[in-house]
């Protein structure tokens, strides 16, 4: 099978600081991929030179099949990216804010008017589409952004915290969305801190840690490596510099300066 | 309408763009967007009356062009009250390239700062030449607005006066000074960002759309009397002087040569003004607009991660008495007084919401205060500010004293309204045992920041230049305006500082009229007084007494007197 996404040796460097360090992955069609990482870890980044937010790297990404350096606009024609901050031009309406995403996507626009109607009639938001967003509450940014991630039906959609900020009933909505996705062929990258959902979504877990890969498997393979532990306390083990018991002590420490 | 215009104009060349590899559909909608964004992007004018009533904004391109147009209309002055050509156009590109680089400083650089198009644009199949092209055009679109509303009474006016080819010299030079504007503008951006953080950048933004909306008002109050139309009539600035260090003079001397011919040195001095402007455009691609592009990534890094860790830490490892928290231990009781006092401090300081609402209304105060001072610039001699019993010295004095209380009303109106009103949560959550506390403490803050340093500064100048037989009057004026503070403040601050959204009523009619009338009322009875000075002394005591009664019963406010939206 050709995978869909290839990361050979990548290496990036913000001034004297090295955020990623070699990172190779091998990503095939259909998978589901939680992508996990601390603050700091390189998570970003990795997600920054995929989506072709940063172009001066080490290294080679192919997506599709595509070198990324070399046809970097035909690979983001495969991608569809919802960014983990609620970025969008809020004095816009969400029908204009998509029709433009529709726009740079060559969509043709009875095509990509018909998708955002029947979209954001699905989020709910049927009644919102042409107010605009700086009145919307953080949620309801957030669901705009994931269908101009999804507008153009891509191969490889691309989340960094997706469910920040959505409802109950939309995160189910968006949980079960990933899984039909993942069924109908599409790769889907989740980056989360929310562990819970990572384990129950997806079916391959690359930890990154200090710019590396630090561990990559099924969850049931995570789980025979370290114990048979919870995702969170896998990670917690093999990240943590000191115990997370440790800091908590350390916090409780804290009031016995009274 | 004007949007579809300028869009029409920018895409004329469009075979050409392709040929260059733009691709013309993405460049379009990038564009149309962009264009229906400025149209809801309130410009600074609008921005700080906007906040207050929250609205959203459509047709600023319109309002802008309009305000520009009008403001366009001072630059006219010099052609009717200046006989010398060189100089009339010397002053006219001098307020046009001020405004001009005030109005793109102030309105435009967030525009230039915005971070969304990297995670919007971006990561779409948009290649690098359409992005780039887009961001050019959104520039020069924005510009041209500007130059073309900013000039037409300009043009109109040279036109009925030098005839049309005087008008059409003018048309041509334009062009030339605006671009010599964008040099400026660019280098002092690449300036500003050397001599401080990124994060200092964005709040130096801030201060420049006040000072813009100040300098407008300014300008539409001062100008028209500060003219003294005989003294300007024959005033003609000397050839081979300062004028040569004066963009404006460049381009002065090139319209008369083109109009009429000059000397030699005239003749050079136009050279100058197409060369100059050539030249700073080259500096700017070649030089600094890579350097501002490398310094916009720090801008927009500046947001997140190391920067903000690094700052914390010095703040946390260096942390010692400052001047807020010297004053709060001399005005406020520990306890959540100086809590209340501290916080407002800081928010005061830090919100931008807040300075938007409050620092042009002082602004605005402190420009009518001048012009008050214009006005009766006659009695300002000394002889005549150390006779008490000039009535004009009086009324002048009086007028001064009282409407420096203007500003800290000003001030502590907008203080129960943010943005961020629902962070009130703090104070629902903790054991508050009086919250009248920290209402006290947040009023004392915003004297302390508003009052205080004028009282100090009128105490400096009156008793340097009347004496030190002012100081009775003087303490009455002051102890009064506390009295009016606290007052106000009994009456209308009733719920805790920055916790209400801007929507809200607030303050209702009689509470505000009353806010009036109570400062006038008293400076008429300080009038009748001014003279009998034992009376005035016993009367500043009776009015600190007064403040500090008042003061105590703001502190003693208990939790059913004090109202919360954040409750309702």
């Amino acid at each position: 099978m050709n995978p869909i996404i290839e990361l050979k040796n990548v290496f990036k460097n913000y001034g004297d600081k090295q955020v990623l360090k070699g990172i190779n992955l091998t990503i095939n069609a259909g998978q589901i991929i939680g992508y996990i990482g601390s603050n700091g870890a390189g998570k970003s980044t990795t997600v920054k030179i995929l989506c072709g937010l940063i172009a001066d790297y080490e290294g080679t990404v192919t997506v599709a099949g595509i070198n990324l350096s070399d046809n970097p606009i035909e690979a983001k024609r495969k991608i569809g990216y919802i960014p983990e901050l609620a970025e969008l031009y809020d004095v816009l309406t969400p029908m204009e804010f998509l029709s433009l995403m529709g726009e740079l996507y060559d969509l043709p626009t009875d095509i990509a008017t018909d998708r955002i109607i029947k979209m954001l009639t699905a989020f709910g938001l049927e009644n919102n589409i042409h107010q605009r967003m700086d009145t919307f509450s953080k949620g309801m940014k957030q669901k705009v952004l994931i269908i101009s991630g999804l507008l153009h039906n891509p191969d490889i959609i691309i989340l960094d915290e997706p469910l920040s900020g959505l409802d109950a009933n939309s995160v189910i909505i968006v949980k079960d969305l990933i899984s039909k996705l993942a069924k109908d062929g599409k790769t889907i990258f989740y980056c989360s801190h929310m562990m819970d959902v990572v384990e129950k979504v997806s079916d391959r877990i690359i930890f990154i840690n200090e710019g590396m890969v630090i561990a990559d498997g099924s969850f049931l393979e995570l789980q025979q490596q370290q114990g048979n532990e919870s995702l969170e306390k896998i990670f917690a083990l093999m990240t943590a510099k000191e115990g997370s018991n440790q800091a908590a002590s350390a916090i409780m420490q804290a009031f016995d300066s009274q | 309408m004007i949007n579809r215009f300028f869009l029409g104009i920018a895409l004329l060349p469009a075979a050409l763009y392709s040929r260059m590899g733009v691709n013309i559909k993405h460049l379009k909608a990038i564009l149309k967007a962009k264009l229906v964004m400025d149209d809801r992007r309130p410009s600074s004018l609008q921005q700080t009356k906007q906040k207050t009533k929250n609205k959203s904004i459509k047709m600023a391109t319109l309002f802008t062009m309009l305000m520009m147009a009008l403001l366009g209309l001072f630059f006219n002055i010099p052609f009717f009250i200046v006989a010398d050509p060189i100089t009339q156009f010397t002053l006219y590109f001098s307020f046009f390239i001020t405004i001009l680089a005030f109005t793109i400083i102030s309105d435009f650089t967030s525009v230039l700062i915005d971070i969304r198009d990297n995670y919007i644009i971006l990561p779409k199949p948009v290649n690098d030449t359409t992005v780039l092209l887009s961001r050019l055009l959104h520039i020069v679109i924005h510009t041209s607005k500007l130059v073309i509303s900013l000039n037409i009474a300009g043009i109109i006016t040279v036109f009925l006066l030098k005839g049309f080819y005087g008008a059409a010299i003018l048309i041509f030079l334009i062009p030339f000074a605006t671009l010599f504007t964008i040099f400026l503008i660019n280098a002092l951006y690449i300036l500003v960002l050397k001599i401080t953080t990124p994060e200092k950048f964005k709040a130096l933004i801030n201060y420049f759309q006040i000072a813009f909306a100040i300098l407008i008002f300014g300008v539409y109050q001062l100008v028209p009397r500060l003219i003294e139309k005989a003294s300007l009539q024959a005033y003609a600035i000397p050839e081979k002087s300062w004028g040569i260090l004066a963009p404006p003079y460049w381009f002065a001397a090139a319209w008369k040569v083109f109009y009429g011919g000059g000397s030699l040195y005239l003749i050079a001095v136009t050279i100058l003004s197409i060369l100059m402007p050539i030249l700073s455009v080259w500096l700017v691609v070649k030089y600094l607009a890579p350097t501002f592009n490398q310094k916009l990534t720090l801008i927009t890094g500046s947001d997140q991660g190391e920067q903000t860790i690094k700052t914390e830490h010095k703040g946390l490892a260096f942390k010692r008495k400052g001047l807020a928290e010297k004053l709060a231990a001399l005005f406020t009781q520990k306890g959540s007084e100086r809590m209340g006092f501290l916080f407002t401090w800081k928010m005061i300081g830090r919100s931008r919401d807040y300075k938007m609402k409050t620092f042009p209304s002082i602004g605005y105060l402190m420009v009518y205060f001048f012009v008050i001072l214009f006005r009766n610039k006659d009695l300002l001699s000394t002889d005549k500010l150390r006779d008490s019993s000039n009535l004009g010295t009086k009324i002048l004095l009086l007028t001064i004293i009282y409407m420096l209380g203007f500003t800290i009303l000003q001030a502590m109106s907008n203080l129960k309204q943010s943005d961020k009103y629902k962070a009130a949560w703090i104070y629902f959550i903790t054991p508050i045992q009086e919250p009248g506390n920290i209402i006290s403490g947040a009023v004392k803050a915003t004297i302390a920041i508003f009052f205080l340093p004028l009282a100090i500064a009128l105490i400096i100048l009156s008793v340097a230049f009347i004496g030190w037989n002012i100081i009775p009057n003087l303490l009455l004026g002051i102890s009064n305006q506390l009295l009016i503070c606290f007052f106000v403040a009994y009456i209308s601050m009733r719920e805790f500082p920055f916790a209400r959204t801007a929507t809200n009523k607030g303050t209702g009619f009689i509470r505000g009229l009353f806010s009036l009338i109570f400062p006038v009322t008293l400076g008429i009875l300080h009038y009748f007084i001014y003279n009998f000075i034992p009376v005035v002394l016993l009367l500043a005591l009776l009015s600190l007494i007064g403040t500090w009664l008042i003061a105590g019963s703001i502190k003693r406010r208990d939790w059913n007197s004090v109202q919360s939206e954040y409750r309702e």
